[in-house]
């Protein structure tokens, strides 16, 4: 038999759940995009000359360009 | 028979309810206090940041292998740290066994062992050997148990400790040696899919994606979501990374990847395409961050230029969805799994 008593003090719990959950998410110090922004860009700069996908690399230096097989261990 | 209600319950029930009302408030204030705050920052578009960054030229990639060891749909696939390994689980049918689709699937930093599950509702640790007559199935050690499946799983930085994401709307953080659960997290509203590890430089932090549509962040240690995106419109079937941390992708069944800064609090690049209708399954960075690969279930792969926001590289070659997609650890090639059995690595 559920009363209406259990079943207001369980919402009761999971809303004050939220709002705990909330203040934590509001309470965070943000940064403006414009400089963050900045700083993925200039990551993908800085790394860019070693990135074999993007750079590409020559056929005799990449490892699976070569003509050898794969094992099933 | 229900007895009736003393005057003291009465007057219970409504300060509750009165509670009830309160909180409702308060949490819609929280929320539209977020949203300014975000939109404070929204200062600029990332591709606006990018203009002057130089256009990607034409790409070229290949299938360089094609590997045909699955008797069925490959769900899942990780790389070995020594690169010339990788371990991948498939929908298998077996006989004997109740039905185990295997749908996550990680290797041990160390390379000496897997750990893998699914419908089992359990992550196991299998230790890995070359000798063929080592019954290795002998060896498992279920380490992770949830109340519905896996749906994937990743050691943290040793092999010490497994990460879990379920369909139990959970994930979990477990010790391997003693089975123990360390640390669960709780959040999402529904099913769990995927998840990451922060770059082990960036702190104990990971992002775990579900069918509530929403991408959280949470901290290892307490708990504790601490950051919650929810901009697309479907179930997030993918979440990685970007390489210095500050950021990560998504990739969603609504047929878009974003990008989600961590710092700024909001999502602030979305690839996508008219032409684009099918999910994406599974998405990776290359090294230095600036292309996203994503694997789509209308069997193609679109490689994304992440800082200008367009697709630089459209892929043909599996004969069915790509469910998983993994660039190898120093980042000359990619792997994706398909429901056409097979694996493919391209370069």
């Amino acid at each position: 038999m559920m009363s209406g008593r259990t079943c207001s003090s369980g919402h009761v719990v999971q809303a004050q759940k939220l709002v705990d959950q909330l203040r934590v998410e509001a309470g965070m110090e943000r940064i403006k995009i414009s400089l963050t922004a900045a700083d993925l860009v200039r990551f993908c700069q800085d790394h860019r000359r070693s990135d074999p996908l993007l750079t590409g690399i020559s056929a005799s230096s990449n490892p699976f360009k070569d003509k050898k097989t794969c094992r099933l261990l | 028979m229900r007895s009736p209600l003393t005057p003291e319950m009465a007057t219970q029930e409504v300060q509750l309810n009165e509670t009830l009302a309160h909180l409702k408030t308060e949490s819609e204030t929280l929320k539209t206090k977020l949203e300014e705050e975000r939109a404070k920052l929204h200062d600029v578009e990332l591709h606006q940041v990018a203009e002057k960054v130089e256009g990607l030229g034409q790409f070229v990639m290949k299938t360089r292998r094609t590997l045909k060891g699955h008797g069925n749909k490959v769900l899942c696939m990780d790389w070995c740290k020594d690169k010339r390994r990788i371990v991948s689980s498939s929908q298998e049918h077996a006989v004997t066994m109740p039905c185990t689709w295997v749908m996550a699937c990680a290797y041990a930093p160390s390379g000496c062992a897997v750990a893998c599950g699914g419908l089992d509702n359990k992550c196991s640790v299998y230790p890995l050997s070359l000798d063929k007559n080592e019954n290795l199935a002998a060896k498992k050690k279920s380490v992770a148990m949830h109340t519905n499946y896996l749906s994937a799983c990743s050691f943290t930085n040793s092999d010490m400790q497994i990460l879990t994401s379920s369909g139990d709307g959970t994930c979990a953080l477990w010790d391997v040696e003693s089975g123990q659960l360390l640390q669960s997290f709780h959040g999402h509203a529904a099913d769990v899919l995927c998840l990451d590890l922060a770059p082990s430089e960036t702190g104990n932090t990971f992002v775990s994606g579900g069918c509530d549509k929403k991408a959280n962040v949470w901290d290892m240690r307490s708990g504790q979501c601490i950051q919650s995106f929810e901009t697309h419109e479907s179930d997030i079937n993918s979440v990685r990374y970007y390489p210095s941390g500050d950021a990560f992708a998504s990739g969603s069944d609504d047929a878009t990847c974003r990008l989600y800064d961590l710092r700024a609090d909001r999502e602030v690049a979305i690839y996508s395409k008219e032409s684009i209708i099918f999910g994406v399954s599974s998405v990776d960075f290359s090294l230095s961050g600036r292309l996203l690969f994503g694997g789509y279930n209308d069997y193609t792969i679109n490689v994304w230029d992440v800082l200008k926001g367009t697709r630089v590289s459209i892929l043909f070659g599996h004969e069915n969805r790509v469910s998983t997609l993994r660039v190898s650890p120093d980042g000359t090639a990619f792997c994706t799994g398909s429901w056409d059995h097979t694996l493919r690595i391209w370069a």
